[in-house]
């Protein structure tokens, strides 16, 4: 099991983020996730695996800087 | 405990403190160092209506001190220092930010800086809005005020320590005694001196470390000029203050605004960005992973170390705790990194406390230079701050100069005997070191780009057109740390810029580029019009831009707007409209801003520049400047040859590749800069028209004459 902001999703062996975002809609509206405390960017959403007990977090913009 | 210092007073004022009224002082303080007199003439009604207050405040004053001819180290030239309406209040987060504005040596025209500590809301709390230097000092002068007692002096101090650390350090011990809170100063250093692009240290004292803490007004130079007028140091000293201080208009409407924003950043910052534990170093993968990260001067967005550079690495180097640079900033992004011990230089061997980095200091002096291990940025990022040296010019101007040695366009000969490969950290921080004691080829880089591009072609010989465009500067500026080839938005962001290329008047990268938000040229040159003035209000009210966009409200995707996280901005209207009393909806801010940001293009105009000329950037800003790039890339390229421009690319050579997506990518550069002319209301040379300026209020017979003599009539 991992948590998407404040959701639980069931999770699976080889899961990436690619995985998760079309497990749960959101595919393609999301260009950055943190998992745990790292940050993830879309180039890298199929090569990165989410650990089990993940703390996810969908980042609504980078619209700062 | 430090030495003593020792002070002599040439010159010195009372003055009677005035009760703020709704965020305003209502008057400033102009400071001669020549005749050494002090002059307080009153804030007018027509400047609260017209220029809000910091920048606005400060553009009017430096209007008023210098012609179209006044060089950056004329006497009248001045230095202008302001906080904002808002500044200074204790419970909303970012209201603690000064506002900087000068004459550049970069850029011969206005420079403004917008920076954190405790001087800006110290100085109105003192009583006065703003503050203007001009004229010059034999050198060792303070300007001390006292606001406790009402006094203001200029202070002849010769004993004082030479780098910004230690003269912080020393003058807020000098002045606060044990009541060191009470106290900012502001400083330069000897780097500054020697170089085109010093900083400005704003200090604050950090009660729970102990120590004094330094935030950079960094952009431009403003701090060469400091030094130019041989000052040593301003300092101020405010007596103990509250959310009345401001005597705010409605300060139960005041409190629940800030009560709300307050609320979204604790709540979200920890699910988004965690800022209040990383400050902006977030950022440095999240632009690896997307081509942006400029590594090698700004030829590649993207380098296999770039990690060593993570967020997760400084996370680990910075000391723990709550770190907002002034009071009630949830954000708290400020930190620093305890107990480093530098390799070299007069620090060399000692612990000191580094304050950073940010991502700019992060992407600038290392990426950008082939330096991708952390110690290294933190040692030349205390440095930088210790000589008052700008990170993000030093970064990119270090940058070209390894290029120009890669490229074989100058070489050891010139360079002093220094080996310039990218990615020669003791190099790098040679070069520091050298623009601190004025000698070597640190003076020459010193200068900036666009002085070094003239140098190496007219004494080297060096081929003038490759360093236009690989000298990543403009308006004489040098850029920012982020690489705008694939997003028109960003390069009219930069280029479009009033003061040059800073990405703090529009980042439009992500939003254009990854999210998409701006297909067309229309929504960009829209885009280049909101953002920049959004952008431009917090600095005339004494705020910091980062609250409003680095955390957004939960549902903010769910808005007409996500862009403009209208739910902040509602906010921030609530905010204007309980501290000063005018009613104000969020396209009302939008307004206040186009007034100041049409009044600083006007002022470019004034001092020479300001035309559409003057708006271009050097093609590595747009899109692959060398084979090297192109071939780096060359699927995308060819693709956007291909799909986007209906060539077929079979049997070209890269150089007329290159060549090709040259003229398309040019061509679009203009058309975006025709569109986003004529949106603001300027001119097709990129002059606000005259019914611009009397839409805005802004038609001072001054301006209609400058208008005329450009052969702007209507
Ligand atoms: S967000 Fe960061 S930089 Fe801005 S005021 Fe707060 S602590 Fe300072």
């Amino acid at each position: 099991m991992i948590r998407v902001d404040d959701q639980e999703v069931q999770w699976f062996e080889g899961m990436t983020v690619t995985d998760l975002l079309k497990q749960i809609g959101y595919e393609g509206s999301c260009a950055v996730v943190r998992i745990n405390e790292t940050h993830v960017s879309r180039p890298t959403f199929d090569q990165t695996l989410v650990p089990d007990g993940a703390q996810v977090y969908l980042i609504p913009m980078i619209a700062g800087g | 405990m430090l030495t003593p210092l020792h002070q002599q007073a040439i010159a010195s004022m009372s003055y009677e403190k005035p009760d703020l009224v709704h965020g305003y002082a209502g008057q400033t303080l102009k400071v001669d160092l020549t005749d050494r007199s002090f002059e307080i003439k009153p804030v007018t009604r027509e400047m609260k209506d017209t220029f809000t207050g910091g920048k606005g405040f400060d553009l009017w004053l430096l209007w008023n001190a210098v012609t179209g001819e006044t060089a950056w180290n004329d006497p009248e030239n001045a230095v202008c220092i302001s906080s904002g309406p808002m500044g200074g209040t204790p419970i909303y987060p970012g209201s603690g930010k000064s506002i900087v504005t000068t004459i550049s040596p970069l850029t011969g025209s206005v420079m403004d800086s917008n920076v954190g500590g405790y001087f800006g809301p110290y100085l109105k709390f003192s009583g006065f809005d703003a503050l203007e230097i001009v004229g010059k000092s034999a050198g060792n002068t303070v300007l001390y005020i006292d606001g406790e007692s009402g006094n203001i002096q200029l202070l002849d101090m010769n004993d004082l320590p030479e780098e910004s650390y230690g003269l912080s350090e020393a003058l807020t011990e000098h002045f606060g005694g044990p009541d060191r809170k009470k106290i900012s100063v502001v400083s330069a250093g000897p780097g500054a001196r020697h170089t085109y692009f010093g900083c400005l240290n704003f200090s604050y004292y950090d009660g729970r470390r102990k120590q004094t803490r330094n935030k950079q007004a960094g952009r431009g130079g403003i701090g060469t000029v400091f030094e130019d007028k041989g000052l040593k140091g301003l300092v101020v000293k405010c007596t103990s203050f509250s959310v009345d201080t401001n005597n705010p208009a409605d300060k139960d409407a005041l409190k629940t605004c800030a009560k709300a924003h307050t609320r979204n950043i604790r709540e979200l910052d920890p699910k988004q960005n965690e800022m209040a534990k990383g400050g902006t170093t977030f950022i440095t993968m999240i632009m690896n992973d997307h081509d942006l990260l400029p590594t090698h001067n700004f030829r590649y967005g993207q380098h296999p170390q770039a990690k060593n550079l993570a967020a997760d690495v400084f996370r680990r180097l910075f000391d723990p705790g709550f770190d907002g640079c002034w009071y009630g900033c949830s954000v708290a992004c400020a930190h620093g990194v305890k107990g480093f011990v530098p390799t070299t230089g007069p620090y060399r061997g000692q612990q000191v406390f580094v304050d950073g980095p940010e991502y700019e200091t992060i992407a600038g002096v290392g990426s950008n230079l082939g330096i991708f291990d952390p110690y290294t940025v933190l040692e030349i990022n205390f440095y930088c701050d210790a000589y008052g040296i700008d990170t993000i010019s030093f970064g990119t101007a270090t940058a070209f100069a390894m290029d120009c040695y890669d490229s074989k366009l100058i070489g050891k000969e010139q360079t002093g005997g220094l080996d310039l490969s990218f990615g020669n950290r003791w190099s790098a921080l040679t070069l520091l070191h050298q623009m601190a004691a004025g000698e070597g080829f640190g003076v020459v880089l010193g200068k900036g780009i666009r002085k070094m591009k003239e140098f190496f072609s007219r004494e080297y010989g060096a081929d003038a057109a490759l360093m236009q465009d690989i000298g990543m500067e403009s308006k004489g500026l040098e850029f920012s740390e982020y690489i705008s080839k694939e997003s028109l938005a960003q390069q009219g962001g930069y280029g479009l810029a009033l003061k040059g290329p800073q990405h703090d008047e529009a980042w439009l990268i992500f939003l254009d580029q990854v999210h998409n938000l701006m297909p067309t040229f229309e929504q960009k040159s829209e885009n280049l019009h909101w953002f920049p003035m959004i952008r431009t209000w917090f600095g005339l009210c004494g705020l910091c831009k980062l609250p409003w966009n680095d955390i957004v409200p939960a549902d903010n995707d769910q808005t007409e707007e996500p862009a403009k996280v209208m739910g902040h901005m509602k906010l921030y209207a609530e905010y204007f409209s309980s501290v000063t009393g005018r009613q104000v909806t969020p396209d009302d801010l939008v307004v206040m801003s186009e007034k100041v940001y049409n009044f600083q293009r006007l002022f470019n105009l004034k001092m020479g520049f300001g035309r559409r000329t003057q708006d271009r950037i050097p093609y590595r800003a747009m899109g692959p400047a060398t084979v090297l790039e192109y071939e780096s890339r060359q699927k995308r390229y060819d693709q956007d040859l291909r799909d986007k421009y209906g060539l077929d690319v079979t049997g070209l050579t890269t150089s007329e590749k290159i060549a090709a997506l040259r003229e398309k990518r040019e061509e679009q550069y203009e058309k975006l800069t025709d569109a986003v002319y004529a949106r603001r209301g300027w001119t097709s040379d990129g002059i606000p028209t005259l019914a611009t300026v009397k839409r805005l209020g802004i038609d001072y017979p001054e301006v209609v004459e400058l208008l005329a003599a450009h052969g702007v009539r209507e």
